[in-house]
């Protein structure tokens, strides 16, 4: 293998872990708060295509911007239903999903061609050249959020709050901190790197906005915070895992004799089937906030 | 009258639900600069209002009533199942494959659709397991495995059973195991029947079985129904069981039912989104088997009318499925009737005290 | 003016259902004095030190400081004014440390100055904890230190302690009373619920009885005596015959009261059960019951009694000894194996296991017998038998429903209650476990109850009867033992004790002498 070779699967594999990282870390926010979202699919596709909206409009600054405020926007809204109003989480993770699916489709087809869009690349976000490759300038900050988060959630008063409202909400409320709006506060944060991590993909790294964009990538990032257990540079590892899977399934279809005898889409399920190993070795072992997924009800 | 208005309160809230979505529709068609009126006239029009559409209506409706009994019987049993997507594409496969044999009329159909049965069973067994197992929540399992399904079915589509003669479709569906149509000239099948009837049975098993009120009990409390007897693995691997069986069965009738091709377009085009539409439609119908058949027939309409009604207001199809996002959305809140009525009294102009 | 911290007057608690907490309760708290309050279970303690620490509002009444009248809405408020409480179930979290769950409470200040605020606490009142280990890591007697200093911290003028010595040993209880006195030194004011005796009497200066929600009597420590005290606790509406007893605890093979067999039918043998919390809640405890007799467990709650009956039932594993139903042992048999071999549960937290509030009546007339024969028919539901049996529970209890297709939660707790009395005993148990049987139920339904256990028990069946309602236990046992910390304090015929044998059985006292 030439070093070439070699620097573009390290760069596959940076780019791919992007999204689930910062996804990831984001959701780490949220769970120590309690809430669990598994609309981040959804967070994902519509932040992809809104971050594309955004970079035709004003530049890919923009663009991410959009992604971020999508994000958030979806936050404070599951936020609302869940932390406020006590609704089903999973309803209205699902609804969120749902949603998505049919508003990118439809304005992929407004915007006049049909389930694919390619980003001009006028207003994509210009990589960082160095003597090895093209790199994005997100991927820094993929690798950077985790220590922040980490030192946020662990290391400040702020910190303590949230993981007192996800642990014990009842404990925090006695004590004085606001249950409702720190849930509130922690999702709709935590969907706002999610929205980040889709505008990532369609204007930083992938180029092109499709229906399917986001392949499972908000639950590959679920299943990453299960791995992780909620500390966040465990969530770094994930991803950094995840992104080496994807690689390697690269990698092996350009092996000699291995293109012509697995086909593709073999190739295409090893993330998943990998996803799905290391979960199931790892489940058991982690622990979650005991009021997770349990609206707090005063008594 | 309590009990009639126990009974009334879901059919409302999933109305006012429905409402909630269809005002979202509008206001996202009006952002964009649609005009909504024009949009929901049509759509309603050819999906409710023609026989034809009525019939497209309920042909839209026969795989999502099957998706959607996947999700439900797990909801009733507290699992979170979201595979049926994959499940059905492996009952598709199933049924196509079965083509390969010749069988006498009648049996073809019987066999196929229990292949593909199956074939949605064996796919819910390793998620099943996981769970029971390893503990590994379903959401994760399923949905990693809808994804494996999704590069399967891609990979036997396009390599084997690739139509020899037509590569960019699967081979099509022997006239010995064809779904006979309802209807001529609509996509009506049989499989509606064999939908609705698949609903009716499931709701018998839940309400007047034995098992069935083990299934719900554990859903209900699980600590009652531990102390009731009831085996918290074995409602698992039933749930999936009958789940699985139910989104087999989905993928089967879409292919053995749709004319003129009976097959299945390479990209999965003709068959992909009816797992997650159901989850979407059972949550309408309450997960209770006899209302996911008409919340499938209503958003099957939708998806009829959708046609129309980009053809004449020149919306985008997809847009329905925005709708039924929202419908979902608004299904989550706990006490939606409750908080109508504040936001109703928050609406209304205040008083003077004379 | 007399000099005090702070007042209650006329305070009334009245909850949404109904029930009337406290009434009209007068309370005075004076700085520099350990002031206990006393009072069995639903005397209204907890309410009223929840009132004064801001958590509940009262229904009506006032508090009033020496600048005036005060009015909190939240723990917060009470904070503000010196007031802090110590809850009997701690707000802690888990995963944090001491230090974490103090800062919790207190955001503004750094961490270095929390923990120079801490170390010094410790130092002051002696209660060594460790600040950097995960609170759930700690002992029970520890975790109670660190709720202790979370308050503490807040520099309270008011500590109020919820049953603090429930969860302590002898020593760490010792610990404790020496760092209310220092507390006391300083000026602070202390008030101490507690339902033991010898406690109140060893460290209160002034001591508040409160029953049924209002006050019996006020006394100084030093001129009363625990005679005294268990009197104004129990009240004299109890008729009791008799002298005091000697008591001891083994069992009373003789005391029999109705027709009896040689054979036991229940048998528990040097049982070890764990709580929750991972304490033994249940140490080395042994007794019989026979049929046709009434076993009442008698005592205030949280000293053994929940996870007795959830051992005897097959809902908690038993740590060590045995437990014999009829001669055989059953000791971690499954709920629906003992039902099988005759003993049915009454259980304690009806939502939890009893019922399923979702379900129809006729629904959960069945529970647990869904598969037998007379239930179903290859597989299938025999609707018209389970409805019979539904109309038959309905009538035979006189259960007040919409029909036996009504949501169960759409039912009173008493009607609620007689639909899981009613199934448990038509599945004929020869052993009966009724867990607060008329806890929460209006004086028709828990008349209705006790008639029903009695008349079981006129049956040939055995009964035991855990009760914190003492008069209900006292009126319908043949026997009564007092359970405390784990064991009984003795076993005896109600008609043998004087209420001041009984308060003082229920406070720990062995023996039941004062």
């Amino acid at each position: 293998m030439s070093w070439a070779y070699f620097w573009s699967l390290f760069s596959i594999s940076l780019h791919a872990m992007v999204p689930i990282t910062i996804t990831a870390v984001g959701e780490v926010i949220g769970e120590s708060a309690g809430l669990f979202n598994i609309g981040l699919e959804g967070i994902l596709l519509l932040s992809a295509f809104t971050g594309t909206l955004g970079a035709r409009a004003g530049g890919p600054l923009l663009g991410l911007l959009a992604g971020l405020a999508t994000g958030l926007g979806i936050g404070l809204i599951f936020g609302l239903i869940c932390a406020y109003w006590k609704g089903s989480q999973m309803i209205a993770g699902v609804g969120i999903n749902l949603f998505a699916l049919g508003f990118v489709a439809f304005g992929l087809q407004v915007l006049g061609s049909p389930g694919f869009y390619t980003v001009p690349r006028a207003v994509q976000l210009p990589p960082i050249r160095t003597a090895v490759g093209a790199f994005s300038p997100l991927i820094p900050l993929a690798l950077v959020l985790p220590f922040l988060v980490h030192f946020v959630l662990n290391h400040t008063r702020l910190g303590l709050k949230i993981k007192a409202v996800g642990e014990n909400p009842e404990a925090a409320d006695v004590a004085g901190v606001p249950v409702e709006l720190v849930q509130l506060l922690s999702t709709a944060v935590g969907a706002a790197l999610a929205g980040l991590a889709g505008a990532y993909m369609s204007v930083s790294w992938l180029g092109s906005v499709t229906k399917e964009i986001s392949a499972g990538r908000g639950f590959i990032a679920l299943a990453t915070v299960v791995f992780s257990g909620l500390r966040p540079l465990l969530a770094l590892a994930g991803g950094l895992l995840f992104g080496f899977f994807e690689s390697l399934a690269t990698w092996i279809q350009s092996l000699p004799g291995i293109k012509e005898a697995v086909p593709w889409q073999f190739i295409s399920m090893i993330p998943y089937i990998a996803t799905l190993l290391v979960v199931a070795g790892v489940i058991g072992r982690a622990r979650f906030p005991k009021s997770l997924g349990v609206p707090y009800r005063r008594e | 009258m309590s009990w009639l208005w126990r009974g009334l309160r879901p059919v409302l809230e999933s109305v006012l639900a429905g409402v909630i979505g269809l005002g979202a529709g509008a206001l996202i068609m009006w952002a964009w600069g649609y005009n909504p009126w024009p949009a929901y006239a049509a759509l309603f029009r050819e999906s409710f209002g023609s026989g034809y559409g009525l019939a497209s209506a309920l042909a839209n409706a026969t795989p999502l009533i099957l998706t959607a009994l996947t999700f439900a019987i797990g909801a009733r049993a507290g699992l979170f199942i979201i595979g049926a997507e994959g499940m059905m594409y492996m009952g598709a496969m199933a049924a196509v494959a079965l083509s390969f044999f010749r069988l006498p009329s009648g049996f073809h159909a019987v066999f196929a659709l229990a292949f593909a049965a199956l074939a949605g069973i064996v796919w819910g067994l390793v998620p099943a397991l996981l769970r029971i197992l390893r503990g590994v929540h379903e959401v994760i399992s399923t949905i990693m495995f809808n994804w494996i399904s999704h590069f399967l079915a891609f990979y036997l589509v396009a390599n084997v059973l690739v139509d020899p003669v037509r590569a960019e479709k699967t081979i099509s569906v022997a006239r010995t195991s064809r779904l006979p149509l309802l209807l001529r000239g609509t996509d009506l099948s049989l499989g509606i029947v064999v939908a609705s009837a698949a609903a009716f049975l499931l709701y018998v098993y839940l309400w007047h079985t034995v098992s069935g009120y083990e299934i719900r009990a554990a859903g209900a409390n699980p600590h009652a129904a531990r102390y009731g007897g009831v085996s918290p693995q074995k409602t698992v691997l039933l749930v999936f069981l009958l789940g699985g069986a139910a989104a087999g069965l989905a993928g089967a009738v879409e292919v053995m039912g749709r004319p003129p091709t009976y097959a299945v377009y390479s990209g999965l085009t003709n068959i992909a989104g009816f797992g997650f539409d159901g989850i979407g439609v059972a949550m309408i119908g309450r997960i209770h088997p006899l209302g996911i058949i008409p919340a499938a027939v209503f958003y099957g309409g939708l998806q009829a009318g959708a046609r129309l009604m980009q053809m004449e207001a020149g919306v985008p199809f997809e847009m329905v499925r925005a709708v039924q996002g929202v419908i979902v959305l608004a299904l989550a809140l706990p006490e939606l009737i409750r908080l109508f009525r504040v936001f109703v009294r928050t609406l209304s102009p205040k008083r003077r005290p004379v | 003016m007399a000099n005090f911290l702070v007042r209650a007057e006329g305070i009334t608690k009245v909850y949404p259902d109904g029930t009337v907490a406290l009434s009209g309760v007068d309370l005075e708290v004076r700085p520099g004095e350990v002031l206990g309050l006393l009072g069995e279970n639903g005397a209204g303690k907890t309410t009223l030190t929840k009132i004064l620490s801001g958590l509940l509002p009262p229904t009506s009444g006032r508090l009033l400081t020496p600048k005036g009248p005060v009015r909190f809405h939240s723990p917060k408020d009470a904070l503000g004014l010196g007031i802090g409480m110590v809850h009997q179930h701690f707000a802690l979290v888990d995963t944090f440390t001491a230090l974490e769950n103090v800062a919790l409470g207190l955001p503004r200040l750094s961490r270095t100055l929390l923990r120079k605020r801490l170390e010094k606490l410790v130092e002051e009142t002696g209660l060594k904890v460790p600040l950097d280990v995960p609170v759930e890591k700690l002992a029970v007697g520890e975790r109670q230190r660190v709720e202790i200093l979370k308050v503490l911290a807040r520099e309270v003028e008011l500590l109020i302690l919820d049953e603090p010595t429930s969860v302590l040993t002898p020593v760490e209880t010792a610990e404790l009373f020496k760092f209310l006195r220092r507390l006391k030194e300083q000026g602070k004011a202390v008030i101490f619920i507690t339902h033991k005796l010898k406690e109140a009497l060893a460290v209160t200066d002034r001591i508040v009885v409160l029953r049924r929600g209002k006050v019996a009597g006020e006394v100084e420590t030093g001129k009363t005596t625990a005679v005294e005290l268990a009197k104004l606790m129990v009240g004299t509406e109890v008729e009791l015959k008799g002298r005091p007893v000697e008591l001891s605890l083994e069992v009373e093979a003789q005391a029999a009261s109705g027709p009896r067999r040689e054979e036991p039918a229940l048998v528990v043998k040097d049982l070890f059960v764990r709580a929750d919390t991972g304490e033994w809640a249940v140490r080395n405890l042994s007794f019989e019951l026979f049929p046709g007799e009434i076993l009442g467990i008698a005592g205030v709650e949280g000293n053994g009694q929940t996870e007795l009956v959830e051992a005897i039932c097959g809902l908690r594993p038993i740590g060590s000894g045995k437990v014999f139903l009829f001669g055989h042992e059953v000791s971690d048999l499954s709920p629906t194996d003992l039902y099988r071999l005759g003993l049915a549960h009454i259980p304690e937290d009806r939502w939890k296991y009893g019922l399923i509030l979702s379900f129809t009546v006729a629904e959960n007339a069945i529970l647990g017998m869904q598969r037998e024969r007379r239930f179903q028919f290859l597989g299938f539901v025999r609707a018209k038998a389970v409805r019979e049996h539904a109309g038959r529970l309905v009538r035979e209890f006189g259960i007040q429903a919409a029909g036996i297709s009504a949501p169960v939660k759409s039912l009173s707790g008493g009607n609620q209650q007689k639909l899981i009395a009613g199934r448990e005993l038509t599945k004929d148990p020869r052993v009966i476990v009724a867990a607060q049987p008329t806890r929460g139920l209006d004086i028709g339904a828990a008349q209705f109850i006790r008639d029903l256990l009695l008349r079981l028990r006129d049956e040939g069946r055995a009964i035991l009867l855990v009760s914190a309602d003492l008069d209900e236990v006292l009126a319908l046992s043949d026997r009564v033992a007092f359970m405390y910390e784990g064991g009984f304090t003795g076993i005896a015929r109600p008609a043998e004790l004087s209420p001041e044998a009984v308060g003082l059985l229920m406070g720990g006292v062995k023996g039941g002498r004062g």
